[in-house]
């Protein structure tokens, strides 16, 4: 499960916004993610301005990765780099920090991701030994 | 009372084709020949002009602009209608809007998409960094996840989704435009045994890409009567939202943005939703029609799958919906496929149903979806309600 034998290549880096910050935090193991600094919320995807203020006054901040599936499916037909995938569980994370994100839930089968699951983070890894934020279930 | 100062005056439908090996310009082309053989409407009487973004173009900035001169269009009002499924009742609305300031009298809105011959899209943006590298890549994903959400919250049954899809199966078949392969009876069970893309959504919960185009002419009522046509319908009430919740990233993604225009179309109709005669919901993907009914006040939120088994939703029932089959039945035409469910309501009110019309209908809901978002609920929302 969740082997890689056919490419998923590295995106493009910062060609939307700048992301730096997100991929330096990954080079040190930590989930970096965007916030607005007047409002002291969250943001993700990361964008070009404070989506509550219209600022740029923005930062970003580490976060502990932890949080709970809020939503999750199981894609079953091919596409690109996820073909050997399959099935392949994606998940909506709601962190405890306040943000939503997309994730892969690593380690597990379509039957045990549920909603309401406790996630942590976990590294999965894109071509060239890039590691990719990805969460794992918290099992007691 | 809606307003009925402006009308539709005339509707063009090209059949649903796969990979037809044509561009949306000659589609295009066909919706026009149509459109004005219809109406009897000189092509040079159409001083306006709004283009729906289409898929298989969008490389071209200036697409509207070719697409005026492809055509032998000269217009003093054109609009390109970027709101994906809602472009065309969008389309609509602002040819109203554009009409009253008097850019123009006469606007053709125009929507044409090739999307199964050739992808010209390219959305960009944080998708790839965020998105794609965890494996979402199409629609299905992220509804997959909206339904999973809904199931979650409300129970889903999933015979309510073979009814609809069922139902509109049955409306395609009397459908001469809807897709060739899709002209066959469906059965609950062939439904229900439908392969799963993306827990819990099936490959017949889905709309597939095709080929195709629809046109609309939109003018005073006064010139519509002064042109001697005898045909047209009044949109009454339109109201449209994009980004719902946009500023709440924690938001409860099964508000769709419909439960906020909600109550601006039966204001602005003075209608309520037991006055519809028929319902044409943008139909990408069977769990919003089920949505559409909840939050257009049809049936109280969670309730929708109890109110599609309890209802005849035939075009002979209590509500028909989707009676030419809807996108899901009878192919979408890429972005050019909100058009289909308004054409198949001007068509009933202009009596033109053939072996499908609907008895005696007074109004039509026709509703619009657009663009499919990062974990959201859908983009852009439209509602528009017809009366003749």
């Amino acid at each position: 499960m969740n082997q890689v034998n056919e490419s998923r290549p590295v995106p493009k880096k910062g060609t939307f916004v700048d992301t730096a910050p997100f991929w330096e935090g990954i080079e040190r193991g930590e989930l970096v993610l965007q916030y607005c600094k007047d409002t002291d919320r969250f943001q993700h995807y990361p964008r070009p301005v404070s989506i509550y203020t219209g600022s740029r006054n923005l930062g970003w901040k580490a976060v502990s990765g932890n949080g709970v599936v809020y939503s999750r499916t199981v894609l079953r037909i091919p596409g690109p780099g996820i073909t050997a995938r399959l099935p392949l569980v994606v998940a909506t994370i709601d962190l405890d920090e306040g943000a939503r994100l997309l994730g892969n839930v690593l380690d597990a089968s379509p039957e045990e991701v549920q909603i309401g699951c406790r996630v942590e983070l976990a590294w999965d890894e894109l071509d060239g030994g890039q590691r990719y934020p990805a969460f794992r279930l918290v099992r007691d | 009372m809606g307003n009925k100062e402006m009308v539709i005056a005339g509707y063009s439908e090209t059949p649903v084709i796969s990979k037809s090996g044509r561009s949306a310009y000659d589609f295009a082309g066909e919706a026009l020949a149509q459109l004005l053989e219809r109406t009897g409407i000189e092509k040079d009487a159409i001083d306006g002009m709004s283009v729906t973004t289409p898929l298989s173009e969008t490389s071209n900035a200036f697409f509207p602009v070719y697409m005026a001169e492809a055509l032998g269009l000269t217009t003093t009002w054109l609009n390109y209608g970027g709101i994906g499924g809602c472009s065309v009742t969008g389309g609509v609305s602002r040819a109203m809007s554009a009409i009253r300031d008097g850019h123009c009298e006469i606007a053709v809105v125009m929507s044409a998409d090739a999307p199964s011959t050739r992808w010209g899209a390219n959305y960009g943006a944080y998708r790839a960094e965020f998105q794609e590298a965890v494996g979402v890549q199409s629609p299905p994903s992220i509804f997959g996840l909206l339904m999973s959400r809904y199931e979650h919250q409300y129970g889903l049954k999933s015979e309510a989704l073979a009814k609809i899809a069922v139902t509109q199966r049955n409306h395609a078949m009397m459908n001469e435009n809807a897709l060739a392969k899709f002209r066959k009876p469906l059965t609950e069970e062939d439904y229900l045994q439908s392969r799963l893309i993306a827990d819990p959504l099936r490959m017949l919960d889905s709309v597939m890409f095709c080929d195709g185009a629809n046109a609309f002419l939109v003018m005073t009522r006064e010139r519509a009567d002064a042109l001697g046509i005898k045909k047209y319908v009044y949109p009454t009430a339109y109201a449209e939202l994009t980004n719902v919740n946009g500023t709440d990233p924690m938001a409860d993604i099964t508000e769709t943005g419909f439960s906020k225009i909600a109550p601006k179309i039966w204001k602005q109709s003075g209608l309520s939703p037991s006055d519809i005669s028929m319902v044409q919901p943008y139909d990408d993907f069977t769990i919003a029609v089920l949505m559409m009914f909840e939050d257009f006040g049809f049936c109280k939120r969670g309730e929708g799958s109890d109110f599609i088994l309890d209802t005849d939703l035939s075009h002979t029932g209590t509500l028909p919906l989707n009676t030419g089959g809807g996108q899901i039945s009878a192919g979408q035409p890429g972005l050019a496929g909100g058009g289909l469910n308004l054409v198949e309501a001007v068509r009933q009110l202009f009596g033109e149903g053939d072996a499908r019309q609907v008895n005696n209908p007074k109004n039509a809901l026709v509703t619009g979806i657009g663009v499919i978002p990062f974990a959201r609920n859908w983009g852009t929302s439209t509602a528009m309600i017809l009366e003749v």
